[in-house]
């Protein structure tokens, strides 16, 4: 599953390397749009966040909600599958219908990409403050502070996480699941985070404008704030970038084994598991959420990759 | 280096403690009364306070915690006088489900899980490690590029829907490959093991693979640019020694650290792949276990997945001082 | 510029062992070729050292690795090489030789050391094993006779108790030492040709001295052609007979050492002589004309960076 495994690799470079350059964000964004690859994916992220902003409305404009069971779509006869091929699809509903309940699947993806996009979204803001955070503190002040921390960041990293959360998550009640997912995927998520900024943040404690500024006397935290975390701007943006598509990939694949997202709010991974009974007869069920997760996933990935090689001219090409 | 594993080791032990203690927490504080759920639907509270007295879940926490290392390390006896039951050492309990013990369940179904998890790795790191190498040394040709489009897809395809599809593929569409049955033992029938276990090796391994690959691939081009590469060259080496002693050796701490890591998430994978093929292994019991809330079970799961962590890392830090001099000597 | 000197002396009665033609060494660049070495020819003889001097940026590095085949990928040599090889008395061109034959030279009867020693070892294996690898390539010999070999050149190059110090692992080992180690691994084929570049530029003044000595007395005892390459006039001074001085790309002056530096012709050379600090010298060190090269436009002479 991309969680961590994916981060750990995809940043390992940067802890070896000198810091990210601090590009100025217009500069950024332009190189990027020059390259089709990350001009392509930022666009198909434009498309899937304006999906799940605008869910409800998308939904509304489907005819469906996505609670709304359509008894008329599916064959009861023959055990509820779908009428008529490609799962239903057509003029009633868009991506057809799943079985049995007969729920309007374009809904229920709209809302979906809401409920992923969102619980991925804050977990990441969630991993990045906290993570930058006790990266910054254990990179700077050292000592005490570094060794706590990081003795807590190899204690949660040599989790088993995920076996972890699935005994946490199916111990705890249904209610909130989406706040408790993003609770959980911040508490595994930041070490790695913390890690790569603190390795950083030492490699910047030792340049030369840090020593200027501290021997002006500007206090600690002052020092960090105005020297490096600004030097940390392209690291956090491709961090950030990267935690993305875990998360996502993470939460579906949580909600694929029935721990994550309760029903009946969609959630992909919960599609694709509930497809599992119906594959043979109804593919599509299963082809449209999961198309769906991977090219969300693919295009942050690319995006990632692409920012990292912008900020950081100096890595390998791809 | 033996007084650097010992120190290691204790370490390990140390957090495999924080780790069954947080999940004995958790499965106290949090869930429900396991008591009722045994019990079932034909229930009288004398029954609930029985079968709570049998497994001693009327007693404080610390003392149901320090029942369960007792039972992993000497064994326990659950209830008292002539119905009790000694369940011998490593105890993990018996399941709310079955009532079998939780031991004997997991044994059973340990080689089915070795043999999706060992097949996968030895799979992902053949070609993840080689199509990484080849990519760095054709860096840029259509190979190299065809490789990392490919290892791209890879990272980003949920592994559950890659399973679905390629049994949808290859089974009910194609029919090229039977539904996977994972009784079929290997000295039976070496070819019907071989087609079952054919599409977990292949789920497993597409996203692990991927990963090797790109990593691979970045560490060798880093380590290709370094004056000893050229060193060789001048000294007239053949390709062959020259990929071998300065490419692909020297590139091979990042590869070997992570695999400690995904080691341990082995079981996690595992899961997955077995819940969607139907193999009958630990991590499909795991998973059923999950929709049943079978405690016991859950638990020594998460704790065997625990081991495997603090035993990937033992594994790394030893691959680590035999693969790089100077560590060995600093320590 | 004016036209390069050369002088009487600095040619071969014979044929020499290596003889550079009139060669040509480009990199791509944004607008097309860039040229870094513009028609040089010089020759070296057997037992004979040859300096080639010059600041960073004037081609120096790029015309040893254009000798020994080691141009990066995209560079491209024109003109003659040509190196007396058994097989081709008369002389090999190297420039068109295929990569096969190349590798076959390389080690065997042309070795190269290069700057910094301890990045040119590989950290991952014993220097013992480094240092015969060569000779295990090219002449066959089995894990024992290598073994004996590399202890045997270990010592002749002054490493002490070589018999333990064969299986350490370069780290192990102090600069000066892994100097001589790289200098142990390029001899160990007794080769024809060997190219210093800058062996002695990253190790200190004493070591330094010590490094050239050795060259000599195996240069000397194995009759090995030699190219050396640095900026340091006062070190080339030492090892060289004959010198070519380079500036951007191209030769300045060329002839027997007494003879540069006791009347050099060319402005640039005498500049490079007076920069050279003396220990009787009351005025400080001039500045040399232009400084550090500066990037320039192709059509006209490279410059900037080291190549």
């Amino acid at each position: 599953m991309a969680t961590p495994g994916v981060l750990i690799v995809e940043t390992q470079g940067a802890t070896d390397r000198t810091p990210l350059a601090a590009a100025p964000r217009r500069g950024v964004l332009r190189a990027l749009l020059r390259r089709p690859a990350a001009a392509l994916s930022l666009g198909c992220i434009l498309v899937l966040v304006l999906m799940a902003v605008f869910a409800p409305v998308l939904s509304s404009l489907g005819g469906w909600s996505p609670y709304a069971f359509d008894p008329k779509a599916i064959d009861a006869d023959l055990g509820g599958v779908p009428l008529g091929p490609l799962g239903g699809a057509g003029a009633r509903h868009w991506f057809g219908v799943e079985p049995q309940s007969g729920r309007d699947i374009f809904a229920r993806i709209v809302t979906g990409a809401r409920v992923s996009i969102t619980i991925a979204v804050l977990a990441t803001a969630l991993t990045t403050a906290i993570g930058v955070l006790m990266g910054m503190v254990a990179g700077y002040l050292g000592g005490v502070a570094d060794q706590v921390i990081s003795r807590l960041m190899d204690f949660l990293m040599a989790f088993p996480a995920l076996i972890f959360m699935i005994a946490l998550l199916s111990a705890l009640p249904a209610g909130q699941r989406q706040y408790l997912l993003v609770v959980v995927l911040t508490f595994f998520g930041w070490p790695y985070t913390a890690r790569i900024v603190r390795g950083q943040t030492l490699a910047l404690k030792a340049r030369d404008f840090v020593e200027a500024a501290r021997s002006s006397g500007a206090s600690d935290g002052a020092v960090v704030l105005r020297e490096i975390l600004p030097n940390l701007r392209g690291t956090i943006l491709v961090l950030s970038t990267m935690s993305v598509p875990g998360f996502i990939g993470t939460e579906a694949g949580l909600s694929f084994l029935g721990i994550g997202v309760v029903p009946p709010t969609p959630s992909w991974g919960q599609m694709i598991a509930a497809s599992v009974s119906w594959y043979t007869v109804d593919p599509w069920y299963f082809v449209i959420p999961g198309l769906f997760l991977f090219v969300t996933v693919l295009s942050f990935t690319v995006l990632g990759d692409h920012l990292k090689s912008v900020l950081d001219p100096g890595g390998n090409p791809s | 280096m033996i007084p650097y594993l010992l120190r290691r080791s204790g370490a390990s032990v140390l957090v495999l403690f924080g780790i069954t203690l947080l999940t004995f927490v958790v499965f106290f504080a949090l869930s429900p009364d396991p008591a009722v759920t045994i019990c079932g639907k034909t229930c009288t509270p004398d029954r609930i306070e029985t079968i709570r007295g049998v497994l001693g879940l009327d007693q404080p926490f610390l003392t149901q915690y320090g029942h369960f290392l007792q039972g992993l390390f000497v064994g326990r006896r659950y209830g008292v006088g002539e119905n009790a039951v000694q369940c011998a050492a490593p105890c993990l309990g018996f399941s709310f489900q079955t009532n079998q013990p939780v031991l004997q369940m997991i044994a059973a179904r340990l080689p089915q899980t070795v043999t999706v998890a060992v097949g996968a790795a030895v799979l992902w790191l053949l070609v993840g490690v080689s199509g990484g190498l080849l990519g760095a040394i054709k860096r840029g040709t259509v190979w190299d590029k065809g490789a990392m489009l490919t290892a791209l897809g890879g990272i980003s395809l949920p592994n559950y829907f890659l399973a679905l599809l390629l049994q949808y593929v290859l089974v009910v569409r194609l029919q090229v490959l039977p539904f996977p049955d994972s009784s079929i033992g290997l000295t039976q029938d070496p070819v019907g093991w071989f087609e079952s276990y054919l599409m977990p090796w292949i789920v497993l391994a597409f996203g692990y693979a991927s990963l090797y690959l790109r990593l691979t691939r970045d560490t060798v081009l880093d380590t290709l640019s370094e004056n000893y590469v050229r060193t060789g060259r001048a000294k007239g080496l053949p390709r062959g020694l020259l990929l071998r002693r300065y490419a692909l050796r020297p590139s091979m701490a990042p590869v070997v650290t992570l695999f400690g890591m995904d080691f341990a998430g082995l079981l996690a994978g595992a899961l997955i792949a077995e819940t969607v093929f139907g193999i009958n292994g630990v991590g499909k019991l795991a998973a059923d276990s999950i929709a049943t809330n079978d405690q016991p079970v859950i638990m020594a799961v998460t704790l065997l997945a625990a081991l495997l962590v603090v035993v990937g890392n033992m594994v790394v830090d030893v691959v680590y001082t035999l693969l790089d001099p100077r560590v060995r000597i600093s320590q | 510029m004016t036209a390069p000197t050369t002088r009487p002396g600095s040619g071969t009665a014979g044929v020499p062992l290596l003889e550079v033609r009139d060669l040509q060494v480009g990199v791509p660049g944004r607008d097309g070729p860039l040229a870094l070495v513009h028609g040089l020819s010089f020759a070296v003889d057997a037992g004979r050292t040859l300096g080639i001097v010059g600041e960073s940026g004037s081609g120096k590095s790029m015309t040893s690795l254009a000798i020994m085949g080691l141009l990066p990928p995209g560079a491209t040599a024109s003109g003659s090489v040509r190196l007396r090889t058994q097989r081709h008395p008369e002389g090999e061109e190297l420039l068109s030789a295929g990569a096969g034959r190349l590798r076959g030279l390389r080690g065997d009867r042309m070795a190269m050391i290069f700057q910094d020693p301890l990045s040119c070892l590989n950290p991952y294996y014993r220097v013992g094993v480094q240092v015969a690898e060569a000779h295990r390539v090219h002449r066959g010999s089995s894990r024992r006779q290598a073994r004996a070999l590399a202890v045997d050149v270990l010592g002749r190059v002054g490493i002490p108790r070589p018999h333990q110090r064969v299986d350490d692992y370069p780290y192990q080992f102090s600069g000066g030492m892994r100097q001589r180690i790289m200098i142990a691994m390029s001899l160990v084929c007794e080769p024809d040709l060997l190219i210093a570049d800058e062996p002695t530029t990253a190790l200190d003044v004493t070591v330094q001295a010590q490094i050239l000595a050795l060259l000599s007395d195996l240069q000397r005892e194995f009759g090995t052609g030699m190219i050396y390459i640095t900026h340091d006039l006062a070190v080339v001074s030492q090892v060289a007979e004959d010198i070519l001085v380079l500036r951007e790309g191209r030769p300045v002056e060329h002839g027997p050492a007494e003879q540069i530096f006791s009347d050099p012709q060319q402005d640039y050379t005498r500049e490079l002589l007076d920069a050279v600090p003396r220990i009787d010298d009351p005025v400080p060190a001039p500045h040399l004309q232009g400084g550090t090269t500066p990037l320039r436009p192709p059509g006209t002479s490279w410059g900037g960076g080291t190549p």
